[in-house]
């Protein structure tokens, strides 16, 4: 009995060794976690991401944030508004690079690196970020550094494979999606859940939850909320739209820095609070096209009828 | 259904542009793309056509782009590269040709081209990224690509000869035998009063190009040469004649009279060469029946090339020389529609005998068919020298690729190219026969 046991052991060790890629040998030597940001362009990805670096920076953490984005403007309000030499850009310019050549320092000692790329129009953005983060690794940036946390701040509706990279190969080990209750923000987050579905068996990435942004009406945390249990996915926070934040960003720093002690400061520490003790993740279940449409036409005439001030027979009872 | 493909002799896109531009005395090609697309062409293409190498060694101008030409854009390695070509290489006329990553990346070519024309430099551009075809959707780019900007850059000619007749689908190197078969179809065009415009080989220069719209007629003689003269229809109402193979012995004298019908040419003249070129060829024959007979010449074959080749070849076998086509095996890929016409043709040059027809580029394939074909002589390309040892028959290598042959004007078309293929038979299966000693 105690042989057979035995033999079911190795087989075991035997089957894991044989069954895991090298991309998942180096996890287990990975140093800090690795979390990927997506969402559509301009929903407020580069200011969450940055005011959460800066939270969990405030609690003592080692941090690195890497801007995936051509426009390179992640780590803007970590650093004041100073300009950042991307890794591309000195990739063209230098043969040999160093570190200190494509990171700056920023609030809290978060280690800020932007991938950069292409003037738009112009060559593949997406092989510019698999390029960045190869380099990344020859640099030897995480062991140098030795974070608690590496956030990847990605580019919209991960357009194309290059914009995988990521949440594939085993780089990061959970993808959090941030969106507001616009519907085209809302297929954008759909668009991830695909990416994540298809790359998380293999080893990529899970999603660690939904981030809830620019939360303004009233009906936004349901329709939020209400997308994140179709598709088996979970809402990890809310972030109300606030005058604050604009006005920290105007002044090139995040609420952390500017506002420590507003409301909205402490919902970000909550957002890293959460990332930091909790290791959730599932693989989402997308909607389908058809689905996709049937749901925001429910949800549209519900906000219409909201909106218009239509009322149902007994609905104010 | 997906399956393997082994030695495939298709190439791509790229290649097909590239033979096609290299084979007009005058054109330099610039490839935009990674280091590997030239030598690959190279490699594979020149090398294996029967010593058809331009120049001997592969200097083809390449933008050979690298990471950072991928990521932000190649555009500026081009204008960079264009610009040292022309200084470096002389040529009448220059011509992008793009390959997967460049086009992958959108780069902009024909701005590229645009700015050395507004330089005065003669430049043309395909996108013939290999990803969207092979070799032959290659020569169609290229071929689109002269007739729609030249055009552009130098203007019509103002005379025309008379008579002028443009020759339409022999790939370069594709078909080894071009050059010869190209030449053997001038002569006979000049024999009934014809001018042809052979716009590929030896002499044929930009000029020729410019000569196309001036044409008489497009004479097309494989599939592939449809799209040419359809575009020359369009553009300038030119008529065509549309072959699906090689004319080959009296295939020649049916094609003769034909254009004789068709321009209203001195059918006297043409009857006349036709006799004369006929008389050689039967005497040919004729001399040939006693060894004919007696190594037994009359064997089932298969056969295995492109389309063109397969059917002028296969028809002058089984309907002049008394050979019986076994196995027919197609690789070039033709359109369903060209597939079922040539089916029909095929299957019907030995009445009452059964004719297989297979349309196929895998190697594996190719030889496993041969292997339970019975035949009794093999003729296809070097890929196929290896099963024809195996089944102990006579072979002959005559379509790409071909490793073990010099091909440099013999042509295997027309009535010249008839004799040529009689000979070469012939001496492939005498010197493989054991029942024959020097006395």
């Amino acid at each position: 009995m105690s042989g057979d046991r035995l033999l079911v052991f190795q087989y075991n060790v035997a089957s894991a060794v044989t069954l895991s890629n090298p991309y998942r040998q180096n996890m287990s030597e990975k140093i800090g976690k690795h979390l990927a940001i997506y969402g559509k362009g301009g929903i407020g990805k580069s200011t969450t991401t940055s005011n959460i670096s800066a939270a969990l920076a405030d609690s003592g953490y080692r941090v690195i944030q890497i801007g995936c984005d051509p426009k390179s403007d992640s780590t803007t309000i970590l650093r004041g508004g100073n300009d950042l030499p991307t890794v591309l850009d000195t990739l063209r310019e230098q043969s040999k690079l160093r570190i200190e050549d494509i990171s700056a320092i920023g609030f809290g000692g978060v280690l800020c690196i932007e991938a950069g790329g292409p003037v738009p129009g112009v060559g593949c953005a997406g092989r510019g970020i698999n390029a960045a983060v190869e380099l990344l690794q020859e640099l030897k940036v995480f062991d140098e550094f030795k974070p608690d946390f590496v956030l990847y701040d990605v580019l919209g509706d991960v357009v194309c494979g290059g914009f995988a990279v990521p949440i594939r190969d085993g780089l990061a080990d959970r993808a959090f999606v941030v969106t507001s209750s616009d519907f085209m923000a809302i297929f954008a987050a759909n668009n991830l859940f695909k990416a994540v579905n298809k790359y998380a068996p293999s080893g990529g990435a899970r999603l660690g939850g939904v981030i809830a942004n620019s939360i303004l009406a009233a009906y936004a945390p349901s329709l939020i909320d209400d997308f994140a249990e179709k598709t088996g996915t979970s809402v990890i926070g809310y972030v109300p739209r606030s005058l604050v934040v604009a006005q920290s960003e105007l002044y090139g720093k995040t609420v952390i820095e500017a506002a420590p002690q507003s409301e909205q400061a402490q919902v970000y520490r909550n957002l890293a609070q959460y990332i930091d003790e909790n290791d959730d993740s599932v693989i989402p279940k997308p909607l389908n096209s058809p689905e996709l449409k049937k749901w925001a036409r429910e949800w549209g005439d519900r906000i219409f009828e909201v909106e218009t001030g239509v009322v149902h027979e007994m609905a104010s009872i | 259904m997906p399956h393997y493909l082994e030695g495939s002799r298709n190439s791509c896109a790229l290649h097909g542009a590239l033979q096609l531009f290299e084979a007009i005395e005058g054109v330099v090609p610039v490839i935009h793309s990674t280091a590997g697309c030239g030598v690959q062409y190279y490699l594979g293409g020149t090398r294996m056509s029967g010593g058809n190498d331009p120049f001997g060694s592969p200097p083809v101008s390449s933008s050979n782009i690298g990471q950072k030409h991928v990521v932000f854009g190649g555009g500026s390695r081009l204008r960079e590269q264009l610009k040292n070509t022309v200084k470096v290489v002389q040529g009448d006329l220059y011509a992008i040709v793009t390959g997967c990553s460049t086009e992958m990346v959108g780069d902009d070519i024909p701005a590229m081209a645009r700015e050395g024309r507004d330089q005065d430099w003669p430049v043309i551009y395909a996108n013939t990224p290999g990803f969207s075809g092979d070799v032959h959707h290659g020569y169609h780019l290229a071929v689109k690509a002269l007739i729609e900007q030249l055009p552009d850059i130098w203007k019509k000619p103002e005379e025309f000869p008379s008579g002028l007749v443009n020759i339409w689908g022999i790939i370069p190197n594709q078909d080894p035998f071009w050059r010869g078969n190209l030449q053997e179809l001038g002569r006979l065009l000049e024999g009934i009063g014809l001018v042809p415009n052979l716009l590929l080989g030896s002499e044929q220069s930009v000029a020729s190009w410019q000569q196309i719209p001036g044409a008489v007629l497009n004479l097309v003689l494989s599939p592939w040469g449809e799209l040419p003269a359809r575009l020359l229809e369009e553009r300038y109402a030119t008529s065509s004649i549309i072959l699906d193979g090689l004319p080959i012995g009296t295939a020649t004298s049916t094609l003769l009279r034909r254009l004789t019908a068709q321009l209203k040419l001195d059918p006297i003249r043409t009857e006349a060469f036709i006799t004369r070129e006929e008389s050689r060829l039967n005497l040919q024959f004729a001399r040939l029946a006693d060894i004919y007979f007696h190594a037994g010449f009359q064997r089932e074959f298969v056969l295995v090339g492109e389309s063109a080749q397969v059917l002028g070849i296969a028809e002058f076998l089984g309907t002049s020389f008394g050979l019986l086509p076994r196995t027919l095996i197609i690789t070039d890929n033709p359109l369903d529609s060209v597939r079922e016409r040539l089916v029909t043709r095929l299957t019907a040059f030995v009445p009452g005998y059964d004719t297989e027809v297979v349309f196929s580029e895998d190697r594996a394939e190719i030889s496993d068919i041969i292997r339970t074909s019975d035949a009794q002589l093999v003729l296809g390309s070097s890929l196929e020298r290896e099963v024809s040892v195996e089944l102990g028959v006579p072979f002959l290598a005559l379509s790409f690729p071909l490793a073990d042959r010099i091909v440099l004007e013999r042509s295997y078309a027309g009535y010249r190219g008839a004799t040529t293929l009689l000979e070469d038979i012939g001496t492939a299966i005498l010197a493989f026969s054991r029942d024959f000693h020097l006395c």
